[in-house]
């Protein structure tokens, strides 16, 4: 899959989850740039991008995710 | 005599301790534990969970065994505070609490979860950045009235600003019922900053109290 193709389908699932239909999903954005992104929202988060994209994370690669270009580039090994 | 009491960081053999810890400190006085009700799991399964996040040994959050300093008195673990540098590895502590929460619960909790992400959101109050956070607190029964807690959140304060000396404010959250607890960070210096209260009725089924107030000491 293409990067940009995952950063729409990210964009999809991150305004699902934050409730927000105008969140702009980009590599630089972190936890700390989403209000109401707590504990739950990111198990919830995570578990949707998981189920939605059909990959499943280890912890220690969850752990090494500093914001959204992090993730993307470890999803990209997966698909 | 005065009792012997003796603080250390806890180890993977305080788990057990820990997890009584954890469930007590989250019921807040009250039989409403947020790992049943939000999730839907039983207590017993709750303390296995629970017992299984700590093992992973992830630092930096609520559920980090690294973050929890314990009393002991003649050997026996009286107490036991969690706390730590918010974001101190570049990574929120929610973010690995969520992640602890995601690879260890069942799939089912998170589609139960979902459901609730809004009705939670009402009490959710944002960590801040390179502060440092008063997490978990729990004393046993019979070692109350010692001043335990005050101790152990006096030491976790000293050591992380050892570890970070520029930080400048502690945080703490707690339920709006929990007026002992209040009592008791206020005579640890920590003052008022602001409470969150919902309005909506469902909110009580799930967690122990329907505000939680947030209480600031300057350092």
């Amino acid at each position: 899959m293409e990067r940009d193709l995952l950063k729409e389908k990210l964009t999809e699932i991150f305004r699902r989850v934050f409730n927000d239909d105008r969140l702009e999903v980009n590599d630089r954005l972190t936890a700390n740039d989403v209000s109401n992104w707590d504990s739950l929202s990111h198990m919830i988060l995570i578990g949707e991008v998981e189920k939605s994209l059909g990959i499943t994370f280890k912890l220690k690669e969850l752990n090494k995710m500093k914001n959204v270009g992090d993730m993307m580039d470890i999803i990209l090994t997966k698909l | 005599m005065a009792p012997e009491i003796n603080i250390r960081r806890a180890s993977l053999d305080d788990v057990s301790f820990l997890v009584d810890t954890i469930m007590e400190a989250e019921k807040s006085g009250t039989g409403i534990l947020t790992y049943t009700t939000i999730f839907g799991l039983s207590e017993d399964d709750a303390r296995k969970y629970i017992k299984d996040m700590l093992l992973e040994e992830v630092d930096g959050c609520e559920l980090s065994v690294s973050s929890f300093l314990l009393a002991e008195i003649d050997g026996q673990a009286a107490a036991a505070v969690g706390a730590w540098i918010e974001g101190y590895e570049g990574i929120p502590s929610a973010v690995l609490k969520g992640n602890l929460l995601n690879y260890t619960l069942p799939k089912s909790c998170i589609e139960k979860a979902v459901s609730l992400n809004n009705l939670v959101k009402d009490l959710h109050i944002e960590y801040i950045d390179k502060t440092i956070q008063i997490g978990l607190v729990y004393v046993s029964e019979k070692f109350r009235g010692l001043g335990l807690a005050n101790l152990l959140i006096e030491e976790q304060l000293k050591q992380l600003l050892q570890m970070e000396p520029g930080i400048t404010e502690s945080y703490v959250q707690v339920f709006g019922n929990n007026k002992a607890a209040i009592k008791s960070y206020e005579k640890s210096h920590f003052i008022r900053q602001l409470e969150r209260i919902s309005t909506n009725a469902a909110i009580l089924n799930y967690f122990p109290f329907n505000s939680k107030v947030l209480m600031r000491r300057i350092l």
